[in-house]
């Protein structure tokens, strides 16, 4: 049943999120390719010079990309389960039904994670290419938060479709409007050092916030 | 499980309404506080106050701004000039133009400055290298468990040059790693003086480059003496290296050439929560510490004496009646940034005083209002009343946005 449950979901997924790591790579590329054209005509310590002391991010082209993916995720997700209801006969199932949107909600969180992971990587081992750790770790401590942002867009994105009442979705996306541009803020590199962690706990605490309208879907809140 | 993610939600929207309401708030209702501008006049041997376009004396007598200019005729040079009416000599002291130029220095430190991403890799310059215009090297250093070169172009270890550097630094006794390295890492100063560093053992030393040589010098001084902070200054009197700051506050120069730490009779420094600027000229220097609501400034002689101080202070924000409003309607505010440093956190502070409460106290009655055609079990609803009772209009907003409506 839960292997059932989950390949509908990667049915719903599976294009979306594979388009969504090519283009999370595609931008990584492109931003490497401007690095390596940037040193070539200004030269790599000119370069470095404006990056270590006037705080240029060679990396901010991807600042608002983990957000507009996980809202995706969350969309391609969750609005083909509101259409016509589809997802009261997931809730007909003989299974707990908090335990199958937790398994929905962890396998669009899984799926993100999967997505991001990879284009981390890349952008961690190519950045060590070009950058010495110093520079490498304020770039990780800048991009950490638009990643979690990413996540934390996807469960509120997720609250927000399958919230039944009109008025609610409409107070959730103020809501929502508010919270996430926590994760955006626009600090200089390395200034999110002290508050990555507490941004982590707080987006693992909303992963299980689309409990509530879920809860409140099924039990027929009009 | 229901109940815990709607407190989850409730939570996180307390936290946004914390930070964006209070600052939507300033944003509508604040208005700038102005500084004073305070410099002490070698013509009247007096401080003269400038608070927006109004200046006065230290006793309260009104300038114009050609007598402003007058009584601080250093600052004001070149218009004094263009008037004609620049003096030939002030305190029976030649006024040169070259001579005044050279004496001339601003040096200005915020708290951002010591606390922040501050950067751990540097260029280091040649010092001697015969030419005129300074060039930025293709390698930058750190000071790890030894004193590293990373080649730009290659982004690897310059082997020999960090052998060459670790080598001489650890005979000096430097103890890998350093705590603080300062320099001016830019080509567009006058000329390279290195760096000056802290070790792990609190020892100061001095780096630079002469003709790819390491050149390093162990500064004398007691084992006590910390510093926390470090600013290399590039002033034409070439009279020191820095500006230091010692944990216990203190305000130090490092002279140049012979090492020298000369302390600054400035007590109650505060360089975490107060902006410091020191104005030096032919007759004195002015040290100036600015902090949220209030301004203190030492005149000091050439020989480092105390001469005068000017100290005052003004209303806070807190204190106008946008203020006042603001602590009937906020509890506290949550902000991401401080005006003392560039880190983002949660900065929590909380609204003086006890105003707040009348309004909590009208929205937990609200919300029982609101909340009572429902005919709901009240002890179902207790979090969210204490809710509302300690966060205000926050807990107010968040707990009516997900409503506390559960079904059998």
């Amino acid at each position: 049943m839960w292997k059932s449950i989950i390949y509908k979901e990667w049915l719903k997924v599976r294009w979306y999120l594979i388009a969504a790591t090519l283009l999370l790579g595609i931008f990584v590329s492109y931003m490497f390719i401007n690095v390596q054209h940037t040193i070539a005509f200004m030269q790599a310590n000119n370069y470095w010079n404006v990056i270590v002391f006037r705080k240029e991010q060679y990396f901010h082209l991807i600042k608002y990309l983990p957000l507009l993916i996980g809202i995706g995720i969350a969309i391609a997700q969750y609005v083909p389960e509101i259409i016509q209801k589809r997802i009261k006969l997931s809730f007909h199932l003989p299974n707990n039904e908090n335990k199958i949107i937790l398994t929905m909600m962890g396998f669009g969180n899984l799926s993100l994670l999967a997505c991001f992971s990879i284009v981390f990587l890349i952008f961690v081992g190519l950045s060590n290419y070009f950058f010495p750790y110093e520079i490498v770790n304020e770039a990780i401590v800048t991009i950490l938060p638009w990643f979690i942002g990413g996540l934390a867009g996807y469960s509120l994105v997720s609250l927000i479709v399958l919230e039944p009442i009109w008025k609610y979705k409409m107070f959730y996306m103020v809501v929502a409007a508010l919270f996430i541009p926590i994760y955006y803020e626009s600090g200089v590199s390395g200034a999110f050092e002290p508050i990555n962690f507490k941004l982590t706990i707080i987006a693992l605490l909303i992963s299980v916030s689309l409990l509530f309208s879920a809860y409140r879907f099924r039990k027929g809140e009009m | 499980m229901e109940k815990i993610s709607r407190y989850i939600l409730v939570f996180i929207t307390i936290l946004a309404f914390s930070i964006f309401l209070p600052e939507f708030y300033w944003m509508s209702f604040g208005k700038p506080i102005k500084s004073e501008f305070v410099l002490y006049s070698c013509i009247d041997n007096d401080f003269i106050i400038s608070q927006g376009p109004k200046t006065t004396d230290n006793k309260g007598n009104k300038l114009t701004v050609q007598q402003k200019e007058q009584k601080l005729p250093l600052l004001n040079m070149r218009q004094l000039m263009l008037d004609g009416i620049f003096p030939d000599s002030i305190n029976g002291v030649e006024m040169d133009p070259h001579v005044i130029g050279v004496h001339k220095s601003f040096f200005r430190s915020q708290p951002k400055d010591i606390v922040g991403p501050l950067p751990r890799i540097f260029p280091l310059f040649e010092s001697e290298s015969g030419r005129v215009k300074l060039e930025l090297p293709n390698d930058f250093f750190r000071i790890s468990w030894r004193m590293e070169f990373i080649d730009t172009e290659t982004n690897s270890i310059n082997e020999e040059k960090s052998r060459m550097f670790s080598a001489v630094l650890q005979k000096r006794g430097f103890a890998f790693p350093a705590k603080l390295i300062a320099g001016i890492p830019t080509t567009r100063k006058s000329c390279d003086e290195g760096y000056v560093v802290t070790d792990s053992d609190d020892q100061l030393f001095h780096i630079k480059m002469i003709k790819g040589r390491p050149y390093v010098q162990k500064v004398k001084k007691s084992d006590d003496l910390k510093f926390k902070h470090i600013a290399c200054v590039d002033f034409r009197d070439k009279k020191y290296y820095s500006y230091m700051i010692s944990n216990e506050n203190e305000i130090y120069i490092l002279t140049q050439d012979d090492y020298e730490l000369i302390k600054f009779p400035i007590k109650g420094f505060n360089p975490e929560k107060e902006e410091l600027r020191i104005f030096g000229d032919i007759f004195n220097y002015n040290i100036i510490r600015i902090g949220k609501n209030y301004i203190n400034v030492d005149a000091l002689n050439k020989k480092y004496e105390k001469i005068a101080n000017y100290s005052n202070s003004w209303s806070s924000r807190d204190e106008k009646t946008e203020g006042k409003v603001f602590s009937y309607i906020f509890p506290a505010q949550i902000s991401m940034f401080s005006g003392y440093t560039d880190f983002v956190n949660f900065y929590f502070t909380r609204t003086k005083g006890f105003n707040w409460l009348i309004f909590n106290i009208l929205l937990v009655f609200a919300h029982f209002m609101i909340i009572k055609p429902r005919k709901v079990n009240y002890k179902n609803h207790l979090i969210d009343f204490s809710l509302i009772f300690i966060t205000g209009i926050f807990g107010f907003l968040s707990v009516n946005l997900f409503q506390n409506k559960f079904f059998k």
